[in-house]
């Protein structure tokens, strides 16, 4: 049995009408035309309606969408004493923004981040949730370092901050923790770096640890990926297809994620070919240790298509499992 | 030497941004919405002929997105639903879903009544097939390079009108091209396609990346000049080009486009100052880091007042006319 999950972050609104215009309500509440309570409101009803078309598409383990986050860092660069804001940079190779966190002293931990968002998000959801988090080494390659002058003290400082984080979570029942790293492909000489993180922000949980890598190539990380102290280890296949001899190839004795459709493009894949993709990694892997899902968080799309993406991928999985 | 310009956009003034919502919402025509668009285009070339700039843009009156225009405009294309690009800032994103053909001249119109209007020559302005096809989604093509391939002979093709048009500047815009490092072999082909045979000064403008990735394989693009921002980023860039070699003509951002501050002359003419110590001066133009259309009308002129007086000085200082 595959099961199926998202990577993270949601279309935040819609060209479709019915649908709660958060767009709308932000434009409003900047000219002071609505209250801080009303713009609540439609945060609230785009969060629902996002768990919910998720849970009706059939996911298996879905996320609140991030949908109250501009991006991947600065939610947390507002809850940690140490951190100013500054500018918009590229997000990697795609045309989105994001602002750059400036690290000017010692960085601690100010407040929670997601506590929050999970507790609205568990009240209104009846599917398993999985909370994502920026990994210690995203985070750090994002920023800009005007205080710690040594990656390695930056890292563990900031693991520091999201194991407070993270042991929250766990209090609170969260089911699945994800750790997204992007950077890591970029930055494979870190690889011992990020091992000695996660292993400082996971130690002891109960809830599901998860590592994800999207945008770029694991070839170089083959060594040490899959001894990450985390239980599964999540792979873009669509950005570098190089990606599956890898996956192929390794000794995996974790649970994997095989993000196999195309979060950044329109195209709708071809059901078979996806399901031969699966076939293949399942004469490594044992199915009921596979999770399949969209290259990365389908905000790249306009919301119509990140639905139809959600809607194949589980008639992928349901095709597969019977 | 030391010749001033703009990279491209210039803020739509209120009355055009209002006709542009009553357009899109079928309140006016579109010879109406066009009448205002030629009358924001006369009002940008009247303000750079009166402070001073040499060579002119028309400020991209008549477009949104710098993508999406020329998208509706080719077939072969379509555009997507609403996609997030900061904040709650969205736009249309093209798709590519067909082949991709030139019905008819995209900008040549506009390039010409701009012209008209100056006897300084004034830029055609178009966007490069590598960030038009990374810029894109992709539901026809096999790869991103038959997509960047064919959209560079089309794009070519609008270059030899504008160049028949008597356009002496061309710039071809690459900003995507910083983001994939390991793709600069494809923006370097399609652009030889685009600048193929061509006379006229071709640049191009690049922005938002980390050049030291592409650098000096960036030199090897088939353009005349190439237009960087510096400013924002405080010159941090700069040194990179001092070895090798610079060996093109350069436009140097000497202004913040995403700041409200407006620089004061003195930091400006120390901006210039600074890329002279690297580029040789009969290579550099100078103009903002990036196109001004997110800063208020206001916020635009004065930041290219600003630049222009700070070029005079230095010029005077340096005893050239």
């Amino acid at each position: 049995m595959i099961r199926t999950t998202v990577v993270g972050n949601y279309p935040k609104i819609s060209s479709d009408k019915n649908v709660p215009n958060l767009r709308n309500a932000l434009n409003q509440f900047d000219q002071k035309k609505i209250s801080r309570e009303k713009l609540e409101e439609v945060y609230k009803a785009t969060i629902v309606r996002v768990l919910k078309e998720q849970e009706e598409a059939g996911i298996d383990i879905i996320t609140d969408g991030q949908i109250r986050w501009d991006d991947l860092v600065t939610p947390f660069a507002k809850n940690i004493e140490g951190c100013e804001i500054n500018g918009l940079l590229r997000f990697f190779d795609n045309n989105v923004y994001y602002r750059k966190p400036v690290i000017k002293s010692r960085m601690v931990f100010k407040d929670y981040t997601t506590l929050e968002e999970y507790k609205f998000a568990k009240a209104n959801s009846s599917k398993k949730l999985k909370v994502v988090l920026p990994g210690p080494l995203t985070w750090a390659k994002l920023s800009l370092d005007e205080y710690y002058n040594d990656l390695k003290t930056l890292v563990t400082d900031f693991s520091q901050i999201l194991r407070k984080e993270v042991q929250k979570l766990d209090q609170e029942g969260v089911e699945y923790i994800q750790f997204d790293e992007p950077s890591l492909c970029n930055f494979p000489q870190e690889i011992g770096l990020v091992k000695e993180s996660l292993r400082i922000i996971t130690s002891g949980l109960k809830t599901k640890s998860i590592l994800f890598l999207y945008f770029g190539s694991i070839r170089n990380l083959t060594s040490g990926l899959f001894d990450m102290p985390v239980d599964i280890i999540g792979i873009d296949l669509v950005s570098k297809p190089e990606n599956l001899d890898v996956i192929l190839k390794a000794d995996v004795k974790k649970e994997v994620i095989l993000g196999c459709l195309d979060a950044r493009n329109t195209k709708m894949e071809d059901e078979k070919e996806i399901l031969q993709l699966i076939d293949k990694v399942s004469k490594n892997i044992p199915p009921d240790k596979i999770y399949i899902s969209p290259s990365c968080g389908l905000e790249f799309l306009p919301h119509e298509n990140a639905l139809k993406k959600i809607k194949l991928l589980s008639s992928i999985a349901t095709k597969f499992n019977s | 030497m030391l010749l001033t310009t703009s990279v491209g956009s210039f803020p739509k003034p209120d009355y055009l941004a209002k006709a542009r919502t009553q357009f899109s919402r079928g309140e006016i025509t579109e010879e109406e919405l066009h009448a205002l668009e030629k009358k924001a285009t006369a009002e940008v070339i009247k303000f750079q002929e009166e402070i001073g700039i040499d060579i002119l843009v028309h400020g991209e009156m008549e477009r949104g997105d710098m993508t999406t225009y020329f998208a509706e405009r080719l077939e072969g294309f379509g555009v997507s639903g609403l996609v997030r690009s900061y904040g709650n800032r969205y736009y249309r994103k093209p798709v590519v879903l067909g082949e991709v053909k030139r019905k008819a001249p995209m900008t040549v119109e506009t390039f010409k009544f701009a012209q008209s209007l100056t006897s300084k020559p004034v830029k055609g302005m178009l966007t490069g097939p590598y960030t038009m096809t990374d810029w894109s989604f992709n539901e026809y093509y096999p790869t991103r390079r038959d997509t960047a391939l064919s959209l560079a002979q089309v794009i070519h093709q609008e270059v030899a009108d504008l160049e028949k048009a008597g356009a002496k500047y061309i710039q071809i815009d690459e900003p995507a091209l910083s983001t994939r490092p390991e793709e600069i072999d494809l923006a370097i082909e399609a652009m030889a396609i685009v600048t193929k045979g061509i006379t006229a000064k071709t640049i191009s403008h690049i922005c938002y990346g980390d050049f030291s990735k592409i650098y000096p394989r960036l030199l090897d693009l088939p353009v005349d000049q190439l237009d960087l921002e510096f400013a924002n980023s405080n010159f941090a860039n700069l040194e990179l080009f001092r070895n090798p070699k610079f060996t093109k003509e350069i436009a140097v951002g000497v202004v913040d486009v995403h700041s409200h501050i407006i620089e004061t002359k003195e930091q400006v003419k120390a901006n210039i100052k600074k890329a002279l110590e690297v580029f040789p001066l009969e290579k550099v133009y100078i103009d903002p880091d990036c196109g001004l259309k997110t800063r208020s009308v206001e916020e635009a002129q004065a930041k290219l007042k600003v630049m222009v007086e700070a070029v005079r000085e230095v010029k005077q200082e340096l005893g050239i006319k």
